[in-house]
């Protein structure tokens, strides 16, 4: 999942995929770009997503985002929760359990 | 070694011949900068540790750290080691890590820029090798087997005669890391 802390606007999906892609375009070129992501569920109110790449370029993509410092002018950053090569892993975060 | 380095071997092959003139090492690494950072990003742009501290050579290939003491001490140098405008020949060098990059990137230069003058061209990699010994090698027996191509393609005796005094003339001496790069026969062309 990703988290953005934002102002104003909130992105939409599609701005939100252009935001990724533009993110590893910078990063890594055209070859970044053309890396396919895919935007699983997205979240307008809390800004998160659940994003799927393929492993080899997980690296790429965790760097790019982590890189990405401005959207639409306005200074954001992307806080990475859980990184899970299960969906289902992502259902419940190991980091926030609580023991009684 | 601590820090290994590739050396790219490649032509510039354009239609236009004026684009011989424009072939100069700033351009030709203006060129190369630019696809690999279009290609691969400014990973790709610091990974290959492309810069230009203006010492690029004139034509000849410099043997170690000639280039004397620089004020700044970078860790990269300059990408464009030999460059010769007769043939187009162009020798980059890059990390040992990064050069998939920089090859990946080469088929992406579609055009030469110097002195606000446009070109279209592509570049050919013709060898990889890890030293620059080991590329002239290459350089020696391919600039053979093109003369020899340019012989077949002959028409007048006079060049013949040019040409096959070049073909029995080309060898690598130590003393002179250059004898061994021929010429084109331009008339040939």
């Amino acid at each position: 999942r990703r988290e953005l802390p934002d102002g104003g606007a909130r992105p939409s999906v599609a701005q939100f995929k252009q935001l990724v892609v533009s993110a590893l375009r910078e990063l890594h070129g055209e070859v970044g770009a053309a890396l396919p992501v895919d935007v699983l569920t997205y979240e307008e109110k809390t800004l998160s997503a659940i994003l799927r790449v393929i492993s080899s370029g997980l690296v790429k993509l965790w760097s790019a985002l982590t890189l990405l410092g401005f959207y639409q002018n306005r200074r954001c950053a992307f806080r990475v929760l859980q990184t899970s090569p299960f969906l289902l892993a992502l259902s419940g975060n190991s980091r926030e359990l609580v023991l009684d | 070694a601590a820090l290994s380095r590739r050396y790219v071997l490649c032509e510039v092959v354009s239609e236009d011949p004026r684009c011989r003139q424009c072939i100069e090492d700033r351009a030709v690494g203006l060129a190369v900068r630019d696809a690999i950072g279009r290609v691969h990003g400014d990973h790709g742009l610091a990974c290959c540790s492309i810069s230009f501290t203006g010492a690029g050579g004139g034509g000849l290939p410099r043997r170690g750290r000639g280039r004397g003491a620089r004020a700044h001490r970078c860790a990269c140098a300059p990408a464009v080691k030999y460059l010769n405008a007769y043939t187009g020949t162009v020798l980059l060098r890059c990390r040992r890590d990064s050069y998939r990059l920089l090859c990946s990137a080469l088929p992406f230069v579609r055009q030469l820029e110097s002195r606000n003058q446009r070109y279209p061209c592509f570049l050919h990699t013709l060898h990889v090798g890890g030293t620059i010994r080991t590329c002239q090698k290459f350089l020696i027996q391919y600039n053979r087997r093109q003369l020899l191509l340019l012989l077949q393609n002959c028409t007048n005796e006079e060049e013949r005669r040019c040409i096959q005094k070049s073909l029995l003339s080309c060898s690598l001496t130590e003393e002179q890391s250059q004898s061994g790069d021929e010429e084109d026969d331009d008339g040939t062309e």
